[in-house]
């Protein structure tokens, strides 16, 4: 057998192993149409001038137009929005602060911090959510926006740390050094040298919980009021009880809100020329 | 020694000092910083996330009253009722259905991975960011398209039947089949992605010496691409199956009463039937399946990562 | 004997003063009791292999290690218990920790933003120092678009323009390769006696820290072992260590009696009479290669018969292996001067002669 394989081989035969995979790519090319042919569809059919979930009868703009006279609808909007930026703000406040300090704290409560960080990684949504609803009530605190708010912000922290972590780790203390002997306090380095380094990477992983805040359902679910309830669980309430096509054009201006968060959340470390921004594949 | 500096007095001793004992210490401060940092996020998981884990814990073991609002208690009837037959097909289902997603996720992922690793060129990143983004769009949205796509007379059932490959009877939606399919489809990525990256890591070397030795694409594949990403596979497999054990909305977008799973008994049992308590319960044995699954994840890497250092 | 400061004719007030400090790391000393005084205007080197403190010492003047014990004193003054930025101290790391998200010019000056220098002032000061270190043109570049010298002038430049009492130098030049190196070498040394500040320079180079010093502190296990001119550490080294780490030397090991050391098996070595040795006594004898002839012996030489064992022809020099006795080897130098001839070289196996200056060897107690 070793024989074999020391034994130089015809050329056709290396060229027989780069030979191109064919099931593979078939697979490969099934996958990313079924991948998109429900997002396609969505698109396709926001677009249909009648009420047909599955014929599509003619271009119109009607849902779209339905969809901003739909005052309930707007509402909904607004209190998306408005609690994708709190929790994104808190989350990226407590979540750069945490990663600076889990990095450099080497006590007690930097390991106490490590640990309960990777607990909602590895937390099904919907245990979150019943935590938090009981939470809530067990305090006596009425639902509203404000504990859709606190609830995603509590989600969020970890992704932020998470990804932000191995950022400050990957840092030169040195450059810190070089602050403070220049005569910068400890915080003045921190401030000055330290966090706009770390600006792309808080750039970046802002724009990814403010997308995944966004188009969160489960966890606002389960902790938003009755009036108004975020976009999602809108959008939920009316896939389960009878489809308006108004959906549809909802559903496709959020996958064009996300795609061109998600695109915004890539590029940015590009802009910034420079490596060390947001790696989704190898940076979790 | 004939110097004289300020801080020092005439009578204090010159030369050994234990100064530890006597003045703050330029880092102390720089200590305090990184604790003042860590304490506020630390703090808010606590309460929020560690302290309310814990009331469910708690709650799972209390009644509920004449309004049907939780109390506390030492009650075990929400931990038995658990076993009751009904409760305990459905966690059944779920992990079956949860298993059945993984391995129809790894099935997928292998191919698509491979191909999108080794044979993609430059499209290789553009490929990747193409399955990463939607991932990112909207899951209710993803799902209704979905469900619309794979519906009674949908495109998909439409070219079964035009193929000859399904009669007017065959449905996909309101069966297993179609609730297993919506979790692909939700989860699918996140086995894509570790095996893509272990594909990426691997030696390409490894699978043209694989031709040499067992000749066939396909046992080169088996012989020598699955076992060199391993870990990429089992990593993926936790990444699915975690999020897919806890899933309701596919059950409820794809199937019908007769596939609900856990996460639909939850759902149910907080916002339909009001009993906390029991819902509370149903929601520690779903963490505690989960936890089992991290256990068992956890332990093999080490083992692995034992076998590859000795 | 290296535990009190060793320093000529030291100025009432030194610009560094280390007394007695020590470093503890989980219970291991890095620095142990060492006591150092580096004058005014002095380019004092911290010498040794990795691992022997003197990164570590560095770090204690410039304010990032807190010694476990001991002071450490600036033009007098007891700065122990004060944090890097109150110290009138400025450090070149050995990354360079440049700010990448700042041009050169503000890279420069952002010691002098923090001090509150007026901005003209600033802009002044700043546009000299790009000067001196000759970065004309590249004050609005990003660090990132430097080369590796340039970038190491950008960290000599930040540190330099504050003025500082003393300059900390963390092996400045060990990211760069040889030729670059051996400019920046003579450069550096030509802006610090320019600006006639304080340098402490580490390094693990002894080629580096005997070019450029006035004086070097040859550091090993945590302390001195020996602190001197280039020369006197080179040419009179006080230890077995600072013989053997100060570029190659031979080590041969006898027993002294009368002004003469009996090799082990092999020839006895006259090395003249040695007071603080007592006779009987096992000794380590340690003479560099350049000091040992091989021919045109100078009259009253001691010569010693050896075989040439091996020929190292390196270009300006050739190296012999010569076997006095068996198992006892030392090395010789030679110059390829334009006198020497390719013809006149030594062959392996070839009985030859060996002289040399009793005073050259140095003669070490166990």
């Amino acid at each position: 057998m070793s024989a074999t394989a020391t034994t130089p081989r015809p050329r056709r035969r290396r060229r027989g192993s780069r030979r191109r995979p064919v099931f593979a790519i078939a697979t490969t090319v099934v996958f990313f149409v079924l991948l998109y042919l429900p997002i396609a569809m969505v698109v396709l059919f926001s677009f249909n001038s009648q009420k047909s979930l599955t014929v599509f009868k003619g271009f119109s703009l009607r849902w779209y137009e339905a969809f901003f006279h739909d005052s309930v609808l707007l509402g909904s909007l607004g209190m998306s929005l408005e609690v994708s930026l709190v929790a994104m703000l808190g989350s990226v406040v407590l979540g750069v602060a945490l990663a600076l300090g889990l990095v450099r704290h080497k006590g007690r409560l930097g390991s106490y911090a490590g640990l309960i960080m990777m607990v909602p990684l590895i937390t099904p949504e919907i245990v979150t959510g019943v935590a938090s609803l009981l939470l809530f009530k067990g305090l006596g605190i009425t639902l509203n926006s404000g504990t859709v708010m606190i609830a995603e912000i509590t989600f969020s922290i970890s992704y932020v740390t998470v990804i932000l972590r191995s950022r400050v780790a990957a840092l030169n203390p040195e450059v810190e050094e070089a602050a403070m002997d220049l005569g910068a306090t400890r915080w003045q380095a921190l401030r000055l040298v330290t966090l706009p380094a770390l600006l792309p990477a808080i750039l970046a992983s802002a724009v990814l919980i403010f997308a995944l805040v966004f188009d969160d359902f489960v966890l606002a679910y389960f902790t938003t009021g009755v009036d108004p309830q975020p976009l999602a669980v809108r959008i939920y309430s009316a896939i389960r009880f009878g489809v308006e096509p108004t959906i549809n054009a909802v559903g496709t201006m959020m996958l064009a809100g996300s795609i061109t968060l998600i695109g915004l959340a890539l590029a940015i470390p590009r802009l910034f020329g420079r490596r060390g921004g947001l790696d989704l594949i190898s940076g979790e | 020694m004939a110097l004289r500096t300020p801080v020092r007095t005439e009578d204090e001793p010159v030369g050994r000092t234990t100064r530890r004992d006597r003045r703050p210490r330029p880092s102390a401060a720089g200590a305090r910083l990184w604790t003042w940092l860590t304490l506020p996020g630390t703090v808010w998981m606590s309460v929020f996330f560690i302290a309310s884990l814990l009331l469910v814990a708690a709650i799972s073991f209390g009644t509920t009253d004449q309004l049907g609002d939780p109390r506390f208690g030492t009650d075990l009837g929400n931990l038995k009722a658990l076993a009751d037959p009904a409760y305990r097909d459905v966690m059944v289902r779920s992990l079956g259905y949860a298993l059945l997603t993984s391995v129809i996720c790894l099935l997928i992922a292998y191919p698509v991975a491979y191909a999108v690793a080794l044979h993609a060129g430059r499209l290789k990143n553009a490929l990747i960011a193409a399955i990463v983004v939607p991932f990112f769009a909207n899951y209710l949205v993803r799902m209704y398209g979905w469900s619309v796509l794979l519906s009674d007379d949908g495109p998909v059932l439409r070219v079964l039947r035009a193929l000859g490959l399904a009669d007017a009877h065959t449905k996909i939606l309101n069966t297993g089949f179609g609730v297993i399919a919506g979790l692909v489809y939700g989860f699918v990525v996140f086995m894509i992605i570790p095996l893509y990256a272990a594909m990426e890591r691997m030696d390409t070397s490894l699978i043209e010496a694989g031709r040499d030795l067992y000749g066939g694409p396909l046992r080169t594949f088996l012989y020598v691409t699955v076992p060199a990403t391993r870990q990429g596979a089992a990593a993926g497999v936790v990444l699915v199956f975690l999020p897919a054990m806890g899933d309701f909305v596919s059950a409820q977008f794809m199937g019908g009463p007769n596939q609900i799973m856990i996460g639909n008994l939850i759902q149910d049992k907080f916002f339909e039937g009001q009993d906390w308590p029991l819902g509370s319960a149903l929601t520690m044995a779903l963490m505690a399946v989960l936890l089992l699954a991290m256990f068992g994840y956890l332990r093999r890497t080490r083992k692995d990562e034992a076998e590859a250092t000795r | 004997m290296t535990q009190t400061p060793v320093v000529p004719d030291a100025p009432a007030v030194p610009a560094v003063r280390l007394e007695h400090i020590s470093k503890e790391f989980n219970g291991s000393h890095a620095v142990r009791d060492l006591c150092l005084d580096i004058a005014p205007g002095e380019f004092f080197s911290l010498l040794g292999p990795s691992g022997c403190g003197k990164t570590t010492t560095l770090r204690m003047i410039g304010g990032f290690a807190d010694p476990t014990d001991g002071a450490v004193l600036l033009s007098g003054e007891d700065v122990t218990a004060l944090p890097p930025n109150k110290r009138n101290v400025n450090t070149v790391f050995q990354s360079y920790a440049l700010f990448d998200h700042l041009s050169v010019a503000d890279n420069i000056g952002f010691g002098l933003r923090r001090k509150g220098v007026p901005k003209a002032e600033i802009r002044e000061r700043v546009g000299a120092m790009v000067d001196l270190v000759q970065l004309g043109g590249m004050a609005e570049r990003k660090p990132r678009t430097l080369s590796g010298g340039q970038r190491q002038r950008v960290a000599l430049a930040r540190a330099l323009v504050n003025r500082p009492a003393v300059l900390l130098l963390d092996e400045p030049l060990a990211a760069l390769d040889l030729k670059l190196r051996r400019q920046m070498q003579v450069e550096l040394k030509q802006i610090q006696r320019e600006v006639g500040i304080t340098f402490v320079f580490v390094t693990h180079d002894q080629d580096e820290a005997l070019t450029m010093s006035d004086r070097v502190a040859v550091m090993n296990g945590g302390r001195v072992e020996q602190c001197g001119t280039p020369e006197d550490v080179y040419e009179r080294p006080e230890s077995r260590f600072v013989a053997a780490f100060m570029g190659t030397s031979n080590l041969v090991s006898g027993v002294y009696r009368d002004g003469a050391v009996q090799l082990d098996g092999g020839p006895s070595l006259p090395v003249g009479t040695r007071p603080g040795i007592a006779d009987g006594s096992t000794v380590d004898v340690s003479i560099r290669p350049e000091k040992i002839w091989l021919s045109d012996f100078e009259p009253g030489m001691p010569v010693v018969g050896g075989v040439i064992r091996e020929t190292v022809y390196s270009g300006p020099t050739t190296t012999y292996l010569i076997e006095l006795a068996p198992g006892v080897t030392v090395a010789a130098l030679e110059q390829n001067t334009a006198r020497a001839r390719m013809e006149d070289r030594w062959e392996g196996g070839e009985r030859v002669e060996i002289g040399y200056d009793p005073e050259h060897c140095l003669v070490l107690g166990r």
